[in-house]
């Protein structure tokens, strides 16, 4: 039973790293790729986490794993802004339909 | 901040510190006397509180259950964008007066605008943060005026002027 919700949080997880990839590829500059990479990302590493803490053999095993998530949460959301704030202050125009 | 908040404030970084430490070190009860020190040097080095800012336990755990619908619904908006064909994308910059004062608040919302929904932080300049949204036409404004009172409800803050620049 338990197997079977890690396999179903790691495969939601892959989708959610899979459409951040698609994002990453098909959307048209920088903004709108940040886009994809920060939330698709951050969403699919959380499932992932999820799914493998279930796994963990201690409750310190599984919150090093949380810990992990959160870490990469913050770092993430930061150097997307400091992407985002870059390409701003060097006038990258953002795309427009 | 008054001397039993201080002492709470304290207490309550010693907890988590030492949650930290137990979790990196796998619970080995050898390892408390490193750790022990570590959490010490740590509350040394780390910078002497905000004074004006202050969260309760008990409000970050209201916070949480927020933060990962919101983030979830994120993915899950800028996924289904990405995978479906036609690419409903229609992006614009929008710069949003901030209703948070200066610090930590504003930081925090910084952060959790890259997370919400259709929402990306560029800028943060004199209470003005400059957003990038990738759908004009979704609900991001009011989203953004919900995020600020939960923030400002967080760090227990009032909201400042009323009615966010959009």
């Amino acid at each position: 039973m338990i197997d079977f919700f890690s396999i179903l949080l790691l495969l939601a997880g892959a989708l959610f790293f899979l459409a951040g990839t698609v994002g990453l590829l098909r959307f048209p500059d920088l903004y709108t790729r940040l886009h994809a990479l920060t939330k698709a990302d951050n969403v699919g590493l959380g499932l992932m986490i999820a799914g493998l803490a279930l796994q963990a053999e201690s409750l310190s095993a599984a919150g090093k794993l949380v810990l992990i998530w959160g870490l990469v949460l913050l770092a993430g959301a930061s150097v997307a802004y400091l992407i985002a704030r870059g390409a701003l202050l060097r006038g990258v125009l953002p795309w427009k339909r | 901040m008054n001397r039993t908040t201080r002492v709470y404030s304290i207490l309550l970084k010693v907890v988590l510190l030492a949650l930290v430490w137990w979790v990196l070190s796998d619970g080995n009860p050898h390892s408390w006397w490193i750790g022990g020190m570590a959490i010490v040097l740590a509350l040394l080095a780390a910078k002497s509180p905000t004074s004006q800012f202050s969260i309760s336990l008990l409000k970050l755990t209201l916070f949480i259950p927020f933060f990962l619908k919101h983030s979830i619904l994120g993915g899950v908006d800028v996924a289904r964008r990405a995978l479906r064909p036609a690419m409903p994308i229609d992006p614009i910059m929008v710069d949003c007066v901030l209703r948070l004062p200066p610090g930590p608040p504003q930081v925090l919302l910084t952060n959790m605008v890259s997370l919400l929904p259709g929402t990306l932080s560029a800028s943060l300049e004199n209470n003005v943060l400059t957003m990038h949204v990738l759908d004009k036409q979704g609900s991001y404004a009011n989203d953004f005026l919900v995020l600020e009172e939960k923030i400002a409800e967080l760090f227990s803050v009032p909201v400042l002027s009323p009615g966010a620049g959009v």
